[in-house]
């Protein structure tokens, strides 16, 4: 059929990498990550997933200890630049879905802000992707944490 | 011809709010000024600038109204 490897298409025929929401309200619940592996029980072609989950450190600063920190982001901006992003990992691996999810606002320290899910046919495209998805959307997405210590004094987190 | 500005990050440690409109602004090199002017601390702060969303490199004209996002390092995930 000549359609490009990776991409997903749907009992439709269309594409289904349209710009997604990526964003949701506080931390990530371990039961939503649970919910989503189990939906993929029924894509019986996928024969690897890659996961990578981003949880908040309560790093000791010279400010004060870590206790949370409230994510903000250009959304707007954030949802071209992740769709951009998606688009160039399709092409690159033959991966049969990705799904992303970041926290906007309160995460306390301990608790889930990022969520990398990448599914492939075999392991190694599903855990190539995973890793330069993070590694890109890190460097790209416009999302800044806000760092609040035990004291309440605020500093802003500096991605390495 | 209008200007809507938005402030991210640690910018808006500096500026005090999010957003801003100034009017009689035709580049991006003086609108850059003129924050500058109304927030000094702003010339130290290290940002790029988007413009309607795309982030753009050296002066760049306002072809009419225009959203300019100031975007301090990003610090996601």
């Amino acid at each position: 059929m000549g359609l490009p490897v990776g991409k997903k298409i749907n009992s439709f025929g269309m594409s289904e990498r349209k710009p997604k929401n990526i964003f949701q309200q506080g931390a990530i619940p371990a039961t939503f990550i649970s919910e989503s592996i189990q939906k993929h029980s029924s894509q019986t072609a996928i024969g690897g997933h890659s996961i990578f989950l981003g949880q908040v450190r309560a790093d000791e600063t010279e400010n004060g200890k870590v206790k949370a920190i409230e994510f903000t982001a250009f959304e707007d901006m954030a949802h071209e630049k992740m769709h951009l992003i998606r688009e160039d990992i399709f092409a690159k691996y033959p991966l049969t879905c990705m799904h992303v999810h970041h926290s906007l606002g309160h995460v306390q320290s301990g608790e889930i802000c990022l969520f990398v899910f990448t599914s492939s046919a075999h392991r190694k495209a599903a855990m190539d992707a995973c890793q330069e998805t993070v590694e890109r959307l890190k460097a790209e997405l416009p999302i800044w944490g806000k760092e609040i210590m035990e004291n309440d004094e605020h500093q802003w987190k500096v991605n390495k | 011809m209008q200007v809507h500005i938005m402030f991210f990050g640690q910018l808006t440690d500096i500026t005090g709010t999010q957003e801003l409109v100034l009017h009689d602004i035709y580049d991006t090199n003086t609108l850059q000024e003129t924050l500058h002017e109304l927030y000094p601390a702003l010339a130290n702060a290290k940002y790029a600038i988007a413009m309607n969303k795309k982030t753009i490199q050296g002066n760049s004209m306002f072809s009419g109204d225009s959203t300019i996002a100031l975007l301090p390092p990003f610090s996601g995930g």
